[in-house]
């Protein structure tokens, strides 16, 4: 417990919060219910006027410097508003976010957190609740802390309280110390995958940061968990208060069905019972480790889900049909209700399950429920649409190994050929470490790609990765984010080598990749661009560049 | 004499603990061994040995052990030990080519001591030992370039033990990044024809010189030329010890570096000196481009 309550410094140095008086307070009142909220307000205006002042100033300092880190061009100005507020009131998160009407809903796991708080403010938009996420982008304390800041007044209070609802993405490594300091009345657990070792060394130190999370949360939290990943289900083992689960029913899901037998190579992030370690067999098996799961030694396995989708049928590329059976509200007159995803992918019939949980587990009826997930708009890089020279360009983020075997399975499974730009990039959100790229299955990808553009500060090693898998490399364009020193001082590797020649042309970078596939991709037809996290920022930098996409600082409250 | 006969080449390749040491792409490894080998005309089997398989040496020419994460390398270390150990050991001495990758690597060697808690036994094959210094000692993580045999390998580490070498030989000198153990300069070990190493994943695809000499020892060791010669006929010759399989008379006369033809490897060399120069190796990278790709 000591541990945990020393100032921490997450591997972006964001974060130097530890536990203070104001903190132990919030936590009392962590109830989150309106009348707690309404309580612990009506105290902070009456005996903490000095903190009022003291988070107002905060407040102002914050976004001041925002303003002045977007002036001077030095980024999107998102983080630095948090990160001075915090700086000057190292309680300002605590202090805004207990003034919210009906709480925070916190939404952690390595993929799918945007997809599923998008899903979720979607829905409570649509019950009439007023949403506000950290979705400016980054979701470690500084993002959270710039989320609230922004909407806050210099007088230290929240523009409009009323009705509002925060739903705050949360890095799976910083989840301990945001569920300190934020009054939390739904947690949400997507999964836990393997993704840059190299920041938090193994998939096990998350999960013993995601135990000791559970021991510092109130018992008046609602934990909603994936019951087919055995890690994030176990969790709901040792938790003393509400839990509930969601998970898939469709057996016609199940990877043997579907496979063939040269796709049985799939990464497997979790293989043994955290209790005695022993193998899980399958039942069931969706993809990676998710799946209907049983301990051959102990025994233990896939809790039964409260939210379950009992048929999932694809009507188009992102138009998933799904029938989901509910047992969470005991007095809803409808236990089945069926759902339209708009976006492809299992993985998405997943966060739109746990949003579906979320939404129930406040007690929302369908109707909100439904218009929200089939009307909802994807997000940047989730699949979104954007218009480019007559083309249709759709981003699909790849950040680890089993992000990107679905996006693969998603683009490839029909056998239909497909227009395709590839970055890679190794900065040190992406992880430093690519080796990751050897796990995926690129095989898919053979003979269906009619372009084929690799991109990013190590497009060299992706497309090593697909020559391996069988790609010719005559059908791929390598477009570098720097040219090779060596060989261009060099000079005969570049011009013996003409169809090398022809295909770099001498010129590197994010723009030069999307123009080439571009331009390879005919009028008329869509470029699916796979990117991992800093080639989607470049790539939304570089459209942003071109009038294509609204900035995204300019994202306040829907 | 003379005729000799390009045969028909097989090699075995066990690939020990896949299930529990797969952390790093280490499948790149593989992927890498069996296309290199396919493309001239070599068949790779890949044959998995997890827990509970005993490893009969006589039936590989190759071995790999990959990384993995602490918890799954306890049942590993133990059935190293129980199951596979005396076979590993006979394989090792009788100079058959094994990969070791971080925790594989750390398993050949004697221990591994960890922050907390009592040492796990390695099967002593590197003379090294690893020690973690605990959570508040950095993990070695990041790009590592270094030389081997007049050239260079380039890969990625992360490792949180610390690995000192007692009369073992590293593979190589650390021209950047931490290596065994960010002390000495050294990166991996050798004993005989089996090497440790730090530099996980995707090491092989980016270093085909690396991934081709491991496939010459193999086949050096299976169709080598003084393999039978020396042993099995006296000089009247006369058969001494057991009669050699047609297939090895047949390729009585085969040199097995003839065997390993050139491959197009500009993109290999390409990626390898693009990491050189990201590390700052200007020089070592204009020494492979112009080596290997001219």
């Amino acid at each position: 417990m000591r541990k945990q309550r020393r100032p921490v410094r997450t591997p972006r140095g964001d974060l130097r919060l530890g536990r203070r008086k104001s903190t132990l307070n919030h936590a009392e009142h962590s109830a989150g219910s309106p009348e707690t909220g309404a309580r612990v307000r009506r105290r902070l205006t009456h005996s903490k006027r000095r903190t009022s002042l003291r988070a107002g100033l905060a407040v102002v300092g914050g976004r001041t410097a925002g303003a002045l880190s977007r002036r001077l061009h030095l980024g999107g100005g998102t983080s630095i508003v948090g990160l001075v507020a915090q700086r000057m009131y190292p309680d300002i998160v605590g202090h805004l976010a207990t003034q919210l009407e009906h709480g925070s809903v916190i939404v952690t796991g390595t993929n799918g957190k945007t997809t599923t708080s998008g899903f979720i403010a979607a829905i409570l938009s649509d019950a009439g609740l007023r949403v506000w996420r950290n979705r400016e982008g980054s979701n470690l304390m500084g993002g959270i802390a710039s989320s609230l800041v922004i909407r806050a007044l210099p007088t230290g209070h929240l523009r409009r309280d009323g009705r509002a609802i925060s739903i705050l993405e949360v890095d799976e490594a910083v989840i301990p110390q945001v569920v300190q300091i934020v009054p939390t009345r739904v947690v949400v657990f997507t999964n836990l995958f393997r993704d840059q070792l190299d920041r938090y060394g193994e998939v096990d130190s998350v999960t013993t940061r995601w135990q000791q999370t559970l021991e510092t949360l109130s018992k008046d939290t609602i934990l909603v968990l994936n019951a087919d990943d055995p890690t994030t289900a176990h969790l709901g083992e040792a938790f003393g208060g509400r839990v509930l689960y969601f998970g898939i029913d469709d057996p016609t899901l199940d990877l043997s069905t579907q496979q063939k037998t040269d796709e049985r190579h799939q990464v497997i992030d979790t293989r043994t019972c955290p209790h005695c370690g022993g193998e899980y067999t399958y039942k069931l098996r969706f993809f990676s480790h998710l799946g209907h799961y049983r301990c051959t030694r102990c025994g233990r396995q896939r809790p039964q889900a409260e939210v379950r989708a009992i048929k999932v049928q694809s009507d188009d590329f992102d138009r998933t049909r799904m029938q989901v059976s509910s047992l969470v509200m005991e007095t809803a007159n409808k236990k089945e209700q069926e759902i339209i995803i708009p976006l492809p992918g299992i993985y998405n019939v997943y966060n739109a399950l746990a949003a579906v949980t979320v939404a129930q587990a406040l007690e929302i009826g369908w109707e909100p429920i439904v218009t929200g997930i089939e009307q909802f708009k994807p997000i940047f890089g989730r699949g979104e649409r954007i218009h480019i020279e007559g083309r249709t360009l759709r981003l699909l983020l790849a950040k680890n190994p089993t992000g990107f075997n679905e996006v693969l399975r998603t683009l490839f499974s029909e056998g239909t050929r497909r227009h395709v730009l590839f970055v890679l990039n190794d900065n040190i959100a992406d992880g430093r470490d690519i080796s990751w790229i050897w796990d995926v299955d690129f095989e898919r990808a053979v003979h269906l790609t009619s372009t084929l553009v690799v991109a990013g500060s190590r497009a060299l090693d992706l497309a090593l990765r697909l020559k391996y898998a069988g790609v010719a490399e005559d059908e791929m364009i390598t477009v570098t984010s720097a040219p090779l020193r060596a060989m261009k001082r060099d000079g005969t590797l570049v011009t013996r080598n003409k169809r090398r020649t022809k295909n770099r042309n001498e010129r590197y970078g994010i723009a030069e990749a999307l123009d080439k596939a571009v331009h390879e991709t005919p009028v008329g037809e869509t470029l699916f661009v796979v990117p991992t996290y800093t080639g989607l920022l470049e790539i939304q930098h570089e459209l942003e560049r071109r009038g294509l996409t609204p900035r995204y600082w300019e994202g306040r409250d829907s | 004499m003379n005729d000799s006969v390009t045969p028909q080449l097989t090699l075995t390749l066990g690939h020990l603990y896949p299930d529990q040491l797969n952390l790093y792409g280490d499948r790149g490894n593989i992927l890498v061994l069996s296309q290199r080998c396919r493309q001239r005309g070599i068949e790779l089997r890949v044959v998995v040995l997890g827990i509970g398989d005993a490893l009969a040496p006589d039936e590989y020419d190759m071995l790999f052990i990959g990384g993995g994460q602490d918890r799954e390398q306890a049942p590993v270390a133990q059935d190293l030990h129980e199951t596979k150990g005396i076979g590993l050991w006979a394989a090792i001495e009788d100079d058959m080519p094994v990969l070791a990758v971080c925790g594989g690597y750390q398993l050949l060697a004697h221990y591994y001591r960890p922050a907390s808690g009592p040492d796990m036994r390695g099967l002593g094959v590197f003379d090294a030992w690893t020690i973690h210094k605990g959570p508040q000692v950095a993990r070695c993580i990041g790009d590592i370039a270094i030389s081997w045999n007049g050239s260079t390998l380039v890969g990625f580490e992360n490792h949180g033990g610390r690995t000192y070498l007692g009369t073992a030989q590293p593979i190589g000198k650390v021209l950047r990044g931490y290596g065994n153990n960010a002390e000495d300069a050294t990166e991996g070990a050798i004993y005989r024809n089996a090497y440790g190493t730090y530099m996980h994943g995707s090491l092989l695809p980016k270093n085909p010189h690396f991934a081709d000499h491991l496939i010459e020892l193999a086949l050096q060791r299976k169709y080598g030329k003084k393999d039978w010669s020396d042993s099995s006929v006296d000089e009247a010759g006369e058969w001494t010890q057991e009669v050699p399989s047609l297939e090895r008379l047949k390729t009585a006369n085969f040199d097995p570096s003839l065997a390993l033809t050139p491959l197009d490897d500009r993109l290999e060399w390409e990626a390898h000196a693009f990491l050189l120069e990201r590390m700052g190796l200007q020089n070592a990278a204009k020494a492979v481009l112009s080596t290997h790709n001219s």
